[in-house]
């Protein structure tokens, strides 16, 4: 290891990411725990309440809907992810004709906006003119005159998911195949040779070989989940009602209802949640080892 | 070589060519609709429309994501570089305080970076919305980076050390002539992130000419759509992604194993 003389040199390096994405995102940290414990508008001063916010949090109806929301989606996009990510990943090793264009269609929607992709579901998802629904009339699946809510209170957050899981599929699925080139080919031979059929191959040489990248790829996913707003958004907006709202998007009306010290809170739960399932999450992938 | 017999391989196609029907569908929708009612006049209609600008959203889009991206690679690469060959107080602390901010989610720290972005008068300015962008998506860039710079030999600074060249010298004559799949991998990956954020401008721009197209989107849509306008929607949608799609066939391989890299080795 080479080290340069000058005491100061190295912090000149890297003064101005310290300064504008730590600086910046831990002050905003610090800013908005401080707010989370105010009666706040956004704009005016702040008054000091205490816990009075989080306490108040720990009433709302709205609060449990969204944490509920937040935890299926949660659960649902990470499983859907890892176990689609997973099988188009082991069946485009094979080296079937043509799996580099499936690989390429998986992978598309990582390139494109969350916006554009939730806009064209919302209005594939519309309940009566959609072509989701339009698609299941012709096919006979649907009668005439008959609806599905995609998007409505009971189906939501499962569209919701879809959308997810539709937008980042395809990134278990490079992940699990980056994974994969790394298991040796004498493992399979030797299990060949003792006959073992291609289940019992997935199940007792590629899954746990696979171990530590699922480890990582739930990590992300529930961070990842934690991240998500858009795609929630710009279709059900958390409604109707409040009924497919996440924790992010709970945040967001709660500041447009100009309550910046309340929704500082919800922040804050959110910011504790991620680090917490994080360190949760690497913690025991860590002891597995 | 293994053979595949053929009972296996009708299946992995099945598997695979109906996930991948189920994937093409929304795109084979946004395409069909734009296009159903109005025809080739649609795109025309969002070309020239009363309230969305299509080469101003992009061009808008285009500063917000370019200026993003030259200053992560810039100062990603540089902190790289000290935190990978330089010895400094509190440098562990610091590498790791950092990579905690990965886990910070945009939408929870929203209303502190509304208030100090305004507080500096950034507001509807893009340098307002660069400095988050920058914020949010420079850590993971500076792991890849400094992942990268690790794996450069110790022996060839070493030599060129004794030939007296500075640190600076170094970096510029050494580093960066021998990170160039990097630097590729972390400028495609800072791109595609910033064109695609919605939150942030949606938080800190108001002005709709100077929306970027996450936000344009919603300059297309009413309350009470025609099917008409519908079918302009959908066609502005497909030109809004026109220019992620070329991005992501231009640098599928640096799309790929960077974000792959980047998850790999967290």
């Amino acid at each position: 290891m080479t080290s340069f003389t000058g005491r100061w040199t190295p912090f000149l390096y890297i003064a101005p990411l310290v300064v504008l994405a730590g600086g910046l995102l831990y002050y905003s940290i610090g800013f908005a725990a401080y707010a989370s414990l105010t009666d706040w508008n956004g704009l005016t001063s702040m008054d000091f309440v205490g816990l009075a916010n989080y306490v108040e949090l720990f009433r709302d109806r709205t609060f449990y809907i969204a944490l509920r929301n937040t935890a299926v989606f949660m659960v649902g996009s990470v499983l859907l992810q890892a176990v689609l990510g997973l099988l188009v990943a082991v069946i485009a090793k094979e080296r079937i004709a043509g799996s580099n264009f499936f690989k390429a269609v998986f992978f598309l929607p990582i390139a494109m906006a969350p916006a554009i992709i939730a806009t064209v579901f919302k209005f594939m998802l519309e309940g009566n003119y959609g072509s989701v629904n339009q698609t299941l009339r012709t096919l006979g699946l649907l009668g005439e005159g008959e609806n599905i809510q995609w998007l409505g209170a009971e189906l939501g957050v499962l569209s919701i998911i879809v959308i997810g899981v539709f937008s980042w599929m395809g990134f278990s699925m490079m992940v699990y195949f980056a994974g994969l080139m790394s298991i040796p080919d004498d493992l399979y031979e030797a299990a060949e040779l003792d006959g073992a059929g291609w289940w019992r191959r997935l199940f007792s040489i590629t899954i746990p070989s696979l171990r530590g990248t699922t480890s990582v790829l739930i990590t992300l996913g529930i961070v990842g989940s934690l991240k998500t707003f858009d795609i929630v958004w710009l279709t059900t907006q958390g409604g109707p009602g409040v009924s497919t709202n996440l924790l992010s998007t709970f945040l967001y009306q709660e500041r447009q209802n100009r309550e910046a010290g309340y929704s500082s809170a919800i922040g804050m739960v959110i910011l504790v949640a991620a680090f917490l399932l994080a360190v949760v999450q690497i913690r025991l992938s860590n002891r597995e080892k | 070589m293994r053979t595949t017999k053929l009972a296996p391989l009708v299946a992995m196609y099945a598997v695979i060519g109906g996930l991948a029907l189920l994937w093409l569908y929304p795109i084979g929708v946004a395409l069909f609709e734009s296009f159903a009612v109005g025809g080739w006049g649609n795109y025309a209609a969002v070309l020239d429309h009363d309230t969305f600008d299509y080469w101003s959203a992009i061009g808008n889009s285009f500063l917000l994501a370019g200026g993003t991206t030259a200053a992560i690679v810039v100062f990603a690469s540089l902190a790289a570089y000290a935190f990978s060959r330089m010895r400094f107080a509190g440098k562990t602390v610091l590498y790791r305080a950092l990579l905690a901010c990965l886990a910070i989610p945009v939408a929870s720290v929203i209303t502190p970076l509304f208030t100090t972005i305004d507080d500096f008068g950034l507001r509807n300015n893009y340098l307002g919305v660069i400095i988050p962008l920058f914020a949010f998506n420079v850590v993971v860039m500076l792991l890849l980076m400094k992942n990268h710079f690790d794996g450069i030999p110790t022996e060839l600074v070493e030599a060129a050390t004794i030939d007296g060249a500075s640190p600076l010298g170094i970096f510029w004559r050494i580093f960066l002539p021998l990170s160039g799949p990097a630097l590729a991998t972390i400028s495609v990956l800072s791109f595609v992130y910033s064109w695609n954020e919605y939150l942030l401008p949606n938080l800190l721009i108001s002005e709709p000419g100077m929306y970027p197209v996450t936000q344009a989107v919603a300059l297309l849509q009413n309350e009470r759509m025609s099917q008409e306008q519908i079918g302009q929607l959908y066609a502005g949608l497909i030109l809004m992604t026109i220019p992620s799609v070329f991005v992501y066939l231009f640098s599928q391989r640096y799309l790929q194993s960077g974000i792959t890299a980047g998850a790999v080795k967290n």
